[in-house]
């Protein structure tokens, strides 16, 4: 056989990488798409690994049986949730029929398209009651410009959890269960000086733990303290005309700092590097007086470790109380939490609703209460009524702190879910984080992170705001959820 | 000289059958060449038109205009860009010139007849096989002030331990980064300098001790320019993994505290996965790959200046 490499035109090599792409294009089209090829008894759940996981895991089987419809339910981290999920979007794929959505995300998500509005299918459905769940919920985790676009799934607020044996010994008077006037956060601080240089069954004992980790853990435990002090992130957000001219050096700002800088002072100086979890478990060893940190710990520290299901030092040693507030300042509680939703791409909405639905319900939130693994692992209610049940307030009996904290909650001003919100997260987590242990002015500091958010959200186009605006206010959205 | 080469007569009837004759070198090549292009070209060429274009997708899901240069500009003008460049290029040439020299002493020992030797190169091969993430975890746990193994170690040598913990410190945290790193994929340089010197022929060392040259000098004159390819190469590949490092640095600290561990690759991570900023990452990947290939081309340059290939 002769090969004639030498005679090979250009036309020539041309015709066979055609032919070779030609090849390669046909080969991928013969693989089936994965939204095609699902069963229709299927339904696909993507959510992400938080507590309300396991319990909601452990009750699939009974939905499958009840229905007759297949659940295949994965799950991921944070990250890895939020990266496999724009992934599929921008490729504009059929990942999963539910899909579990933060309260960041949701304009992003609705804005772009990428997920649907629940309205239609909630106007619809006569058996649907929305007046259960905690319009303040709602508002924060579940609602855009006028649009449901998710429903909750586990809602949450942050609260203060505290050694009652060490305020015993240490004739400390506890914490209320309910805000007050003379709770502060000067109250706070000053308890918390009560126990430094202390020690507690021969161990030292830090009077509390922070988180220093940047950029969402500091940012999402220190906005209690500056929301708590009426610390605006904008000039006019959620309240339109929207204008997102950053007002970090406001005294608001400057105080909640100082604040935090107090509380960091007052934790195990290894806090600076603490993510979520490692302020609770720190708590769960036995060597912390008090702290306040997102409800889910209200349960989460009757661990040793994160989610082991093994009992911890404190077990039945702490109890709950209310957040502090800022003297003369209305109290604004930080509310977070997980929600279902709906990609566009999915080809069974119909079934992703109706698995929402489950989920959400109130009879599957209490029997993911019920469920006893991990010492009994879900209270992260956004129904009214399950904060009234009996049987589940005998297993969490701080339900009643609990609901006070999520009443006085606005997710919306504690951390402003906009477009383009986890960029400057990134500067105000960095900003804090340096603040924490450098010996900057907290005024110097965030005139530095205002001048950066100011570069960002132009970058963004989100000064001076070009699209329309959205009177997005709590009593609008209590309005609108009394409508439906 | 004349070929002669006898076809059938079919040959010659199906123009089809001799287009593919002729073109058979081509068409077999040509899926590792789509392969390439698609898996590398495309993307680069991808990412250089979208690093002109404002596209955030927490903005909008298309790209949203025509920005020129502005990308560039504001990756470099970044808050944590000059913080993460320096981190990056610290981590990256201590990284290479410690894993090396750790890696050629153990490679050497090696080659020692000593007792336990195989376990030990079986060991050796471990930690390079375990991902950084789960590295990164370990470490984490390793350098727990409260009771880790290494900061125990540090107080037990009266070395000092920041009050904030190994990695709560700016003044460390970068150096436990690093270790990390070292302790991981040193091991990677061992096996393949110890695979190059098994190849030096024994005559010459044998006459070079004939000589009565001493090891140092064997090591220097001898061992090492013969292996020297093989450690060029294995130094360039390691810059370059180094250079894009992001996932223990996302495990251990977060580029924390303050900007003291950013790196090149944790930025990257942090636009492209986290603020979804296509525009900035795409300006942040041509800046880098611009980075790392000047780099690479002078190290190569220089390496190789008298050097026939």
């Amino acid at each position: 056989m002769t090969i004639d490499i030498g005679n090979m035109s250009r036309r020539d090599l041309l015709k066979s990488a055609s032919v070779a792409a030609l090849v390669a294009g046909a080969g991928s089209l013969a693989i089936p798409r994965r939204g095609a090829a699902q069963d229709a008894n299927t339904v696909r759940v993507l959510s992400v690994e938080d507590p309300f996981f396991f319990s909601m895991k452990a009750l699939v089987p009974e939905y499958e049986k009840e229905t007759g419809i297949k659940v295949e339910l994965e799950s991921l981290s944070y990250d890895a949730l939020q990266s496999r999920l724009v992934s599929a979007f921008v490729a504009k794929t059929s990942d999963a029929d539910v899909i579990v959505v933060d309260q960041m995300w949701l304009g992003q998500y609705l804005d772009n398209g990428w997920i649907i509005s629940l309205n239609d299918f909630i106007a619809k459905d006569s058996e649907f009651d929305l007046s259960d769940f905690i319009p303040e919920v709602l508002y924060s985790s579940n609602m855009w410009r006028g649009q449901i676009g998710t429903l909750p799934v586990a809602a949450y607020a942050q609260g203060v959890m505290y050694r009652k044996d060490v305020f015993d010994e240490l004739a400390i008077e506890a914490p209320p269960t309910k805000t007050s006037e003379d709770w502060t956060w000067t109250k706070y601080v000053d308890t918390l000086k009560s126990m430094e240089g202390k020690s507690f069954g021969g161990k030292p004992l830090f009077p509390t733990v922070v988180c220093g980790s940047q950029p969402s853990p500091i940012v999402h435990m220190f906005t209690q303290v500056s929301a708590s002090h009426g610390a605006n992130w904008f000039k006019s957000f959620p309240a339109d005309p929207w204008d997102f001219s950053p007002q970090l050096t406001s005294p608001a700002w400057v105080k909640s700092v100082e604040v935090y800088r107090q509380l960091y002072k007052l934790s195990p100086p290894e806090a600076i590097n603490y993510v979520w979890f490692d302020a609770g478990t720190r708590f769960a060893k036995g060597d912390i007086g008090m702290f306040y940190w997102w409800t889910p710990y209200f349960y989460l520290i009757k661990n040793s470790g994160y989610m082991t299901g093994k009992k911890s030092d404190v077990m039945d040693k702490y109890a709950t109380a209310a957040l502090p507030k800022a003297e003369g300042v209305p109290q604004t509680v930080s509310l977070g939490g997980w929600s279902l939703g709906i990609p566009s791409s999915s080809e069974r909405q119909e079934a992703g609703y109706a698995f929402i639905k489950w989920a959400t319900s109130k009879t599957t939130q209490k029997k993911m209460a019920l469920w006893p693994d991990l010492n009994y692992q879900f209270s992260d209610f956004a129904r009214v009524s399950l904060y009234e049940d009996e049987e589940v307030k005998a297993l969490y009996p701080y339900l009643d702190v609990q609901y006070a904290m999520m009443k006085q909650g606005n997710g919306k001003v504690t951390r402003p879910p906009v477009p383009g919100y986890t960029a400057i997260e990134s500067v105000l987590g960095l900003t804090l984080n340096q603040l924490l242990t450098g010996s900057e002015e907290p005024k110097t500091g965030l005139e530095r992170a205002n001048s950066l958010f100011e570069s960002i959200l132009k970058g963004n186009l989100m000064i001076p705001y070009q699209k329309a605006s959205y009177a997005d206010t709590l009593d609008g959205a209590k309005a609108l959820i009394a409508k439906r | 000289m004349h070929t002669t080469t006898v076809r059938s007569p079919r040959a010659f009837r199906p123009a089809r059958k001799s287009f593919i004759r002729r073109n058979l070198p081509y068409l077999l090549i040509a899926p590792s060449v789509v392969m390439l292009l698609a898996l590398i070209a495309y993307p680069l060429l991808f990412a250089l038109r979208s690093s002109f274009y404002f596209w955030n997708l927490q903005i909008g899901p298309e790209p949203l205009q025509f920005v020129g240069f502005e990308n560039y500009v504001q990756a470099f003008n970044a808050f944590d860009f000059r913080a993460a460049l320096t981190n990056t290029l610290i981590l990256s040439i201590l990284g290479t010139t410690l894993e090396f020299t750790f890696g050629l002493a153990i490679a050497l020992i090696l080659l020692k007849a000593l007792p336990g030797m195989n376990v030990v190169r079986a060991l050796l091969i471990l930690p390079t096989t375990i991902a950084p993430i789960v590295v990164g975890f370990l470490f984490r746990y390793l350098y727990d002030p409260g009771g880790g193994l290494l900061s125990w170690v540090l107080q037990s040598l009266w070395l000092p331990v920041p009050a904030e913990g190994i990695l709560g410190s700016p003044s460390t945290a970068l150096a436990a980064i690093l270790f990390v790193d070292i302790w991981q994929w040193t091991p990677f340089f061992a096996i393949v300098l110890y695979a190059s010197l098994l190849a030096v022929p024994d005559e010459i060392l044998e006459a070079a001790r004939l000589d009565r040259a001493s090891a140092w000098t064997i090591l220097m004159r001898i061992k090492l320019p013969l292996i020297k390819r093989t450690a060029i190469i294995i130094v360039m590949l390691r810059f370059m993994q180094i250079f894009n490092t992001f996932d223990t640095v996302l495990v251990l600290t977060r580029g924390g505290p303050g900007t003291s561990t950013r790196t090149l690759g944790y930025s990257l991570y942090e636009q492209g996965l986290v603020n979804f900023n296509i525009g900035i990452v795409s300006a942040m990947t041509w800046i880098t790959v611009l980075i790392v290939n000047v780099i690479v081309a002078l190290y190569v340059f220089f390496a190789f200046r008298n050097e026939e290939w």
